[in-house]
């Protein structure tokens, strides 16, 4: 046996899982477990309660309400990565579901649980950044919207309450002139990133950037905006020039660590590598820009 | 010590009603609840993948999972195998393929990447290469440089898509039949195919753990480029 012992709480409901976790001392929650279980066997977790929300069917869901794309917390990278509302309107997702670990990982784990986890490494919280997104989280006083960008305080360590359960991760439906894109560099398939860049992009009629979203994964505390970048793009028209500038910009707001992947000056040079190219897709899948990148 | 919960899984097709404390892994208990080791702990990270089974049709990693959290699911393991109707009453097309294809040195991996293979041929049985290594890449091998694996599993599709049809491979029953009838053999009462029931010596290659043998007359021994 790996883990310490604990009390196994399996509810069926939001609200019987939420009545739980006020009731219940320190208790963590299981979803996924991508990453819980493995801190469970090493013993670098120790809880005594262990509130797993795997049977709330009502969590499975991915889809568009309200104008809003909705993720419910048992909505898998693998659901994710074989939905054909995300590969026709969700670039960003679509380029990230199938990057996050390997094919027995995105079967189990979840986008809600990757987010919770807060890994400055973890993929999504940098799109719901890019995205302008929210978590849903309910605790014995109701709901509660946290936007991203309030969401994720230190590595490991979010906004959420001990007593709260996040029910769900959204981000706005895209208008018809807006594009998203993710790009991750890793030292091999499976891996988390050395670096990566989630980018959206919204174009006026004229073909003008109305707004850009730029979230930033693994070369800062947390996911991280790049709101430097943001502004640079804001306003003007895209061009190649325009999006090397972004990139530079992104970079020098980037502050990765040297680690034996790499040192902090290769990453925020790919930082910006990865800058360029996301708002290169980006443009591309708005219907803006026809050019292909020319250098990969 | 936290107390045991009795569960119920369907382990091949068989039910097994155990007692596991909440915080025993799923791999714990089908290798020593169950006694069925072959399924493998390699790197106790969930890097390897050594332990993935299928649990209700999913590959998962059996030790990224509690064994409570398959309460009443299906679970297959690679000692499965053989009793799909694909096998009949052999080898599975996939573990041929590995022993055709040298998709193994020590072994070590190779449950984990039958699984694998099994989920992706499940969904897809005309993959390219590309789908293949994406397929095994949480599965990690340390001998064979992933090569014959490859090899392995598009194997595999190939043979599963020479059987016409899911209900147990018609076609290679009555090949069998036939081969049976030509070699002078009795080819059975009523023609009605009940599985594997060659005459000693009918498809041996010699190898003293021939693995049945191919149902035509391809060339057993040399077959590297086929």
């Amino acid at each position: 046996m790996k883990a310490a012992p604990f009390e196994h709480h399996e509810p069926t409901s939001v609200d019987e899982a939420v009545s739980l976790l006020e009731s219940l001392d320190g208790p963590t929650v299981l979803s996924g477990g991508q990453s819980l279980v493995p801190m469970l066997r090493f013993r670098l977790a120790n809880p005594d309660v262990v509130v797993d929300i795997n049977g709330i069917e009502e969590l499975g869901y991915l889809r568009e309400e309200d104008g809003f794309l909705k993720l419910g917390a048992l909505a898998r990278h693998a659901d994710v990565e074989g939905s054909e509302l995300i590969a026709e309107k969700y670039g960003s997702f679509a380029d990230a579901a199938p990057l996050v670990a390997d094919p027995q990982i995105r079967n189990r784990g979840t986008v809600v649980g990757s987010v919770a986890q807060a890994d400055p490494k973890g993929d999504w919280g940098s799109l719901l950044i890019a995205h302008d997104g929210e978590v849903v989280a309910r605790g014995p006083d109701g709901e509660r919207v946290i936007p991203a960008d309030e969401f994720f305080l230190l590595p490991y360590d979010t906004a959420l309450d001990e007593d709260e359960l996040i029910t769900e991760v959204r981000v706005p439906t895209p208008s018809d002139r807006e594009g998203s894109a993710y790009h991750k560099l890793k030292r091999k398939t499976g891996d988390y990133a050395m670096a990566g860049v989630g980018v959206r992009l919204r174009f006026d009629d004229d073909g003008v950037i109305e707004a850009a979203g730029i979230g930033m994964t693994a070369v800062d505390i947390t996911n991280a905006r790049a709101s430097d970048a943001e502004d640079h793009l804001e306003g003007e028209r895209p061009t190649p020039d325009l999006f090397e500038a972004a990139g530079e910009s992104a970079a020098e707001e980037s502050h990765p660590e040297s680690d034996e992947h790499g040192d902090a000056a290769y990453k925020e040079r790919m930082v910006k590598v990865l800058t360029q190219r996301a708002l290169g897709d980006a443009a591309e899948r708005a219907g803006v820009v026809k050019q292909r990148r020319v250098s990969r | 010590m936290s107390e045991t919960r009795e569960i119920t899984l369907t382990v091949n097709g068989t039910d097994h009603t155990i007692d596991v404390e909440p915080r025993k892994l799923l791999v714990h208990a089908i290798r020593e609840d169950l006694d069925m080791t072959g399924t493998h702990i390699g790197c106790d990270t969930g890097n390897c993948g050594a332990c993935t089974v299928l649990v209700d049709g999913e590959p998962l990693k059996s030790c990224l999972m509690f064994t409570a959290q398959a309460d009443g699911s299906e679970v297959m393991t690679v000692e499965g195998m053989e009793d799909l109707p694909e096998s009949d009453g052999d080898l599975h097309p996939l573990q041929e393929g590995f022993h055709e294809e040298h998709g193994l040195q020590c072994g070590y991996c190779t449950p984990g990447m039958i699984m694998s293979g099994k989920a992706l041929l499940d969904e897809n049985p005309d993959p390219s290469e590309e789908e293949i290594r994406e397929a095994i890449s949480g599965n990690l091998c340390r001998c064979t440089g992933y090569q014959n694996i490859v090899k392995s599993i598009e194997y595999a599709a190939e043979k599963l898509a020479a059987q016409p049809a899911a209900d147990g491979g018609r076609i290679i029953a009555e090949e069998l039949a036939d081969a049976q009838t030509d070699g002078g053999a009795d080819a059975g009462g009523g023609g009605e195919f009940t599985g594997y029931d060659i005459d000693d010596g009918e498809f041996t290659c010699g190898a003293e753990n021939c693995c049945g043998g191919p149902t035509t007359d391809a060339d057993h021994t040399g077959g590297g480029d086929t």
